[in-house]
């Protein structure tokens, strides 16, 4: 009897050796730990074994049972963890399932920075018609009739007297006869021009404008709010200069340049923004007394600030609206 | 406007001071230098050589070897050029330098065996004429060394200034010399005008009658007689040709270089041309065709201003001359005409002329009606000296009404209130007079000029304010605030300081791009791109999408009208992306459109509408085949669904309503509208193939229109919170079998017209067609929604709600439930 638990016991060994999966694991357990199996089978047999062996054979039959059970729940158990494991596997280097996420055109974004620097200076945003009267346009911004002066902005006309706005001033003159001063305005908009669509200019662009009118407002204020505007925006060890210049609108005028390095390329000053003191005429027209008010308006173009910023080389690309382009920004 | 430095040096002397200087000054003053060229940059390397020996090449008949000394060093040179000889001052260009004609850049170079140290150059390959017959021979008493640039006197500095239309004055050298001279604080140097006169008066010999004064206000003749017209002598030629123009001959290039010395236009007729030795200044009136001197003929307007003699016209005033006048090579006696014309004159003719000359660009700018007979008497003086001839005794002057110059006051303390800087009285004073300004003193008959400028610090104590007498050229002249502007322009923007604080106002901001603002953000988290199309679009794509209204001036044919529907722009950006293989497109786009609502021309603001609107679009697949995915076209519902979502966002879960229009739209299929109440606040559908053929756009394109202004208006700022329901929600679902053409809403609208309050929402969740139901079946799963604010539900009030449901599905539809 002891000679043939023994015997079971080296085969149990070697079929567990043999077992590689939960199934010839399964066949292993029916056939020695099943309701018929061998370690079953030979304590069935124990009652032939005589009394006083009894005790003995007994407990090594037990030491069998023992051991076959805890050898096979250990493989049992490490097969099971392997099941699942790879049952809930993830390749997380597979691609995620994306969503595109979408934005606003490179102008917005960059007319809605330049809003943000002023807005926090107090501004408040207004807008007006593209579609304009010669007076909006022109006449009440102190142009007068049959001058060159108006043809510094040429001008596309669907009458006699109305235009396409050449500039965002003449929401200057709406703004200025709905609210008497103090005034602290920017007016962000489409303009047209009258020119060949090129790499360097389109027949439209997009303009922002400021006007500032109070009683204590003085050219020195004008120049430290750009300064100021230029320096957040463009980084602030930007050279920069104020140039004369003429607009009928505003006097004194000026124009305001800033230092362009472009990588690789001799660098140049560049035009950025024209501005100056609001014309007595302009206030005059709008009601306003320009003895006891005095104003600055200025006014700059998104497209070249955005061409410029982005490295940008063909205006058209701006409104083609190919999708490799917007996906950039 | 070209200027050249060396020019300019004849009436201001700058030259101690750097080109550089000179240009930041001008453009700091707003005379602004948009490009500086330098003659002798193109002479770089390029000197005076002396020929200390030419010798025969050894290896080569027709060439020489020469040593060439630059002064401080010999080089040895291989030269072609048969006049080559021992003893000549050469043109040498050394190692380095680059050929004017051709660009070639000289190096070290061995021809037939001897080596070449540089070039003794042609007048061709210097670029200065087309000799190329043998080398430039030079004046043996130049130095060697010396660049050749100045030995051949080519070394002048040409600035490009851009001169706003308001600087009239500034279109001359003397004009620009103005500007220096108080720039730099010196005395500007006008031409001597001397000469003989004969004791024939000009009236003697030539009349003139100003017909229309108001347009001609004045006009100056003076006669030159028995003049030799030839070719100009160098140093005119040499001025005219530095800013470009063509030599012509003497008289012609004696006008021209007086209107660039002085800013004053002049032309010359032959005098034996004009009908009765006479000018008469009037409209064109009758007369309908003019050829100008250019042989070309034009159509006159009848109030065009016109130089007639005593039987026609014989110039368009201000703009051309005529070619029945005109100064040829025969011409003996000539009629010097200075004249000043109303600008706005000039200007509409020259504009209906299509035609803009020197002269009319100046006139129409404003010239100087002071300057008139001055600017006469210099071109009869440069005639004289280069024609010859007899310059006749004084000037007819018609002046009929003197111009007076106009005078303005200015207050020291308005400078400061502008500026937020003082500016010294000395300061001011000295810069209005090197202006060419007078000062009134005290003694109103007397002012202060430039001739007695060391005193104008003088006379004004205690005073806060001077008067001033304004130049007759500087019609952008007449206010205080054009007073500060030339003081501030010439003491120099760069000197005002910056403040660094402002002033704000308390008071409430506002901001009217905020709400497209929101909308922007609103579409870009849902993916979508932001586009900017041309406004513009041609007239047969636009009249196809509303009224258009057409520009008189349009660029081209392509974008002669004005968008009245943001539709044929997202159209054709979907063209040019199909194009680049980009199919997959989610874009909007935020824009004004224009319709015209009036059949006549536009006069009012009433006769259009300018609307703002925003159009989104899908079109593509919303999902291409993935690991995960099978290919998706966006459809009806992606469109419908996200409508109704921005919508709902934008006005604060608002009850929106869908309606379906039976009305044709033109351009659109599948159509629907959201409405709150009787507002609609948009519409979409699905764009018709003819629609998208017209842009080449050849697949399923989903649009959505709504008007911002009415989305504004519609979208409460004010948002109230709603109590969290506290009762638990009671669902019912069913499925009926029906006809396929029954559709969803009018099942609901019968649920919710059969049941109480207390269903809250409907579901639809499934839609399953199949042979197994029976032909012309469909099955709808609908999951119902209960529950009560203030109480939980009981079982039998939901069941009671529930059979209500299926009792009205069935009755009203002949409806089967599923699973019953």
């Amino acid at each position: 009897m002891l000679k043939k638990i023994g015997e079971t016991r080296k085969s149990f060994d070697e079929d567990l050796s043999k077992a590689n999966d939960l199934a010839s694991l399964e066949e292993l357990r029916i056939k020695y730990l099943g309701r018929k199996g061998l370690v079953s089978q030979l304590f069935d047999s124990l009652q032939d074994v005589p009394k006083e062996e009894k005790r003995n054979v007994g407990q090594v039959l037990n030491e069998l049972k023992l051991h076959t059970q805890s050898k096979f729940d250990e493989l049992k158990n490490k097969f099971d963890k392997e099941k699942v494991s790879s049952e809930s596997y993830i390749d997380l280097t597979l691609p995620g399932r994306k969503r595109e996420v979408g934005s606003k055109h490179i102008l917005i974004q960059t007319l809605d920075e330049i809003k943000e620097i002023f807005k926090g200076w107090g501004f408040s945003v207004y807008e007006g018609p593209e579609l304009e009267s010669d007076y909006y346009n022109f006449g009440a911004l102190n142009f007068p009739a049959d001058h060159p002066a108006r043809d510094m902005q040429d001008t596309f006309f669907v009458s006699e007297d109305f235009l396409l706005r050449t500039h965002t001033s003449p929401v200057q003159i709406r703004l200025m006869e709905q609210k008497k001063p103090p005034i602290r305005a920017l007016m962000p908009g489409k303009v047209f021009r009258n020119e060949a669509i090129s790499a360097k200019s389109y027949c439209l662009f997009h303009q922002v404008e400021g006007l500032v009118v109070d009683t204590d407002i003085t050219f020195a204020e004008l120049k430290g709010t750009l300064v100021a505007f230029v320096k957040q925006f463009y980084g602030k060890d930007v050279p920069y200069r104020f140039r004369a210049s003429f607009f009928p609108f505003t006097e004194p005028s000026a124009e305001m340049d800033v230092w362009w390095q472009p990588k690789g390329k001799e660098g140049r000053w560049l035009e950025i923004l024209g501005c100056g003191m609001v014309d007595p005429n302009v206030l005059t027209n709008v009601g306003i007394d320009p003895e006891k008010y005095v104003g600055y308006a200025f006014g700059m173009g998104i497209e070249r600030t955005a061409m410029r910023k982005y490295g940008i080389d063909d205006i058209r690309i701006l409104f083609d609206n190919d999708k490799r382009f917007l996906t950039q920004f | 406007m070209k200027i050249s430095l060396n020019w300019l040096n004849d009436y201001i002397d700058l030259k101690d001071i750097s080109v550089e200087e000179i240009v930041d000054k001008l453009t700091y003053a707003g005379l602004e230098v948009e490009e500086v060229f330098d003659q002798a940059k193109q002479f770089e390397k390029i000197v005076v050589g002396f020929v200390k020996e030419a010798k025969k090449h050894p290896n080569a008949d027709k060439l020489s070897v020469c040593t060439v000394s630059d002064g401080t060093q010999d080089y040895n040179v291989v030269c072609g050029a048969p006049n080559v000889a021992t003893g000549q001052k050469v043109a040498f260009a050394k190692v380095g330098a680059v050929i004017p004609n051709g660009g070639m850049k000289l190096e070290k170079a061995k021809i037939r065996g001897e080596v070449s140290f540089g070039m003794i150059c042609s007048e061709r390959e210097l670029g200065i004429s087309d000799n190329h017959e043998g080398i430039i021979v030079l004046n043996p008493g130049l130095k060697e060394g010396t660049p050749i640039s100045d030995a051949l006197e080519m070394n002048d500095v040409i600035l490009e200034v851009a001169i706003t239309p308001n600087r009239a004055d500034a279109l001359s050298h003397i004009g620009v010399a103005r500007d220096l001279s108080a720039l730099f604080d010196r005395d500007i140097k006008f031409p001597k005008v001397e000469f003989n006169e004969s004791k024939k008066k000009s009236e003697e010999l030539a009349a003139v009658e100003i017909i229309d004064a108001i347009n001609c206000p004045r006009y100056v003749g003076k006669v030159v007689s028995n003049v030799e017209i030839k070719e100009s002598p160098d140093w005119l030629k040499k001025r005219l040709k530095s800013i470009g123009l063509r030599p012509i001959n003497n008289v012609v290039d004696v006008t021209n270089f007086v209107l660039y010395e002085v800013g004053q236009p002049l032309h010359a007729f032959d005098l034996d041309n004009l009908n009765g030795k006479k000018i008469v200044v009037r409209q064109a009136g009758s007369d309908k065709k003019f050829t100008t001197l250019d042989s070309k003929e034009r159509e006159l307007d009848q109030k065009d201003l016109m130089i007639c003699d005593g039987a026609k016209p014989v110039a368009v005033a201000g703009v051309m001359g005529g070619e029945n006048s005109e100064v040829t090579s025969s011409t003996k006696n000539i009629l010097i005409e200075s004249a000043f014309f109303n600008p706005s004159s000039i200007r509409k003719t020259a504009k209906h002329l299509g035609l803009s000359t020197d002269a009319s660009y100046r006139f129409e700018r404003g010239t100087d009606p002071g300057i008139t007979k001055w600017a006469a008497r210099r071109a009869s003086q440069l005639i004289q000296e280069t024609a010859g001839g007899e310059i006749a005794l004084g000037e007819i002057d018609a002046y009929p009404n003197p111009i007076d110059k106009k005078k303005a006051s200015l207050r020291f303390s308005r400078i400061n209130k502008i500026l937020g800087y003082d500016i010294s009285a000395k300061e001011v004073k000295r810069i209005l007079i090197r202006l060419g300004f007078e000062i009134m003193t005290d003694d109103k008959q007397k002012t202060i000029q430039e001739k007695l400028l060391p005193r104008f610090d003088i006379g004004y104590k205690g005073k806060d304010f001077i008067d001033v007498v304004i130049p007759s050229s500087r019609h952008d002249i007449e206010r205080e605030i054009d007073l500060i502007e030339e003081v501030a322009r010439v003491y120099g923007y760069n000197k005002i300081p910056e403040i660094n604080k402002m002033g704000v106002t308390l008071e409430q901001k506002v901001d009217h791009s905020a709400f497209d603002g929101n909308v922007r953000d609103l579409l870009n988290s849902l993916g979508f791109y932001e586009i900017i199309t041309n406004s513009f679009l041609s007239e047969s794509i636009a009249e196809k999408f509303g009224k258009p209204i057409n520009v008189l001036n349009p660029q081209s044919s392509e974008l002669s009208h004005l968008r009245p529907s943001l539709l044929p722009g997202m159209l054709t950006t979907i063209s040019n992306n199909l194009k680049v293989n980009e199919h997959d497109l989610k874009l909007f786009e935020i824009g004004k459109v224009f319709e015209k609502i009036t059949e006549k021309n536009i006069s009012s603001f009433n006769d259009f509408r300018e609307s703002e609107r925003l159009l989104v679009c899908l079109t593509g697949n919303d999902l291409r085949t993935d690991w995960f995915a099978q290919d998706r076209a966006f459809d009806a519902y992606d469109l419908k669904g996200l409508a109704e979502s921005v919508l709902n966002k934008l006005i604060c879960n608002s009850t929106l309503n869908v309606s379906y229009p039976t009305t044709d739209d033109s351009h659109l299929e599948m159509v629907f509208n959201l409405s709150i109440g009787n507002q609609i606040l948009g519409f979409g559908g699905k764009v018709k193939k003819e629609a998208c053929m017209l842009f080449d756009v050849d697949q399923e394109v989903f649009v959505f229109e709504a008007d911002l202004a009415t989305l504004k208006q519609i979208a409460i700022p004010e948002r109230t919170f709603h109590e969290l329901l506290k009762y638990p929600k009671v669902y019912r679902d069913f499925a009926f079998v029906l006809d396929v053409p029954i559709d969803s809403l009018s099942i609901i609208e019968v649920i919710k017209s059969v049941s109480s309050n207390l269903l809250h929402n409907i579901k639809l969740f499934d839609i399953f067609q199949s042979e197994s139901l029976g032909k012309g079946k469909k099955s709808l799963a609908f999951q119902l929604e209960y529950y009560h604010e203030n109480r939980t539900l009981t079982e039998e009030e939901v069941d009671k709600e529930f059979r209500n449901a299926i009792k009205a599905v069935e009755q009203k539809f002949n409806g089967k439930l599923r699973g019953s």
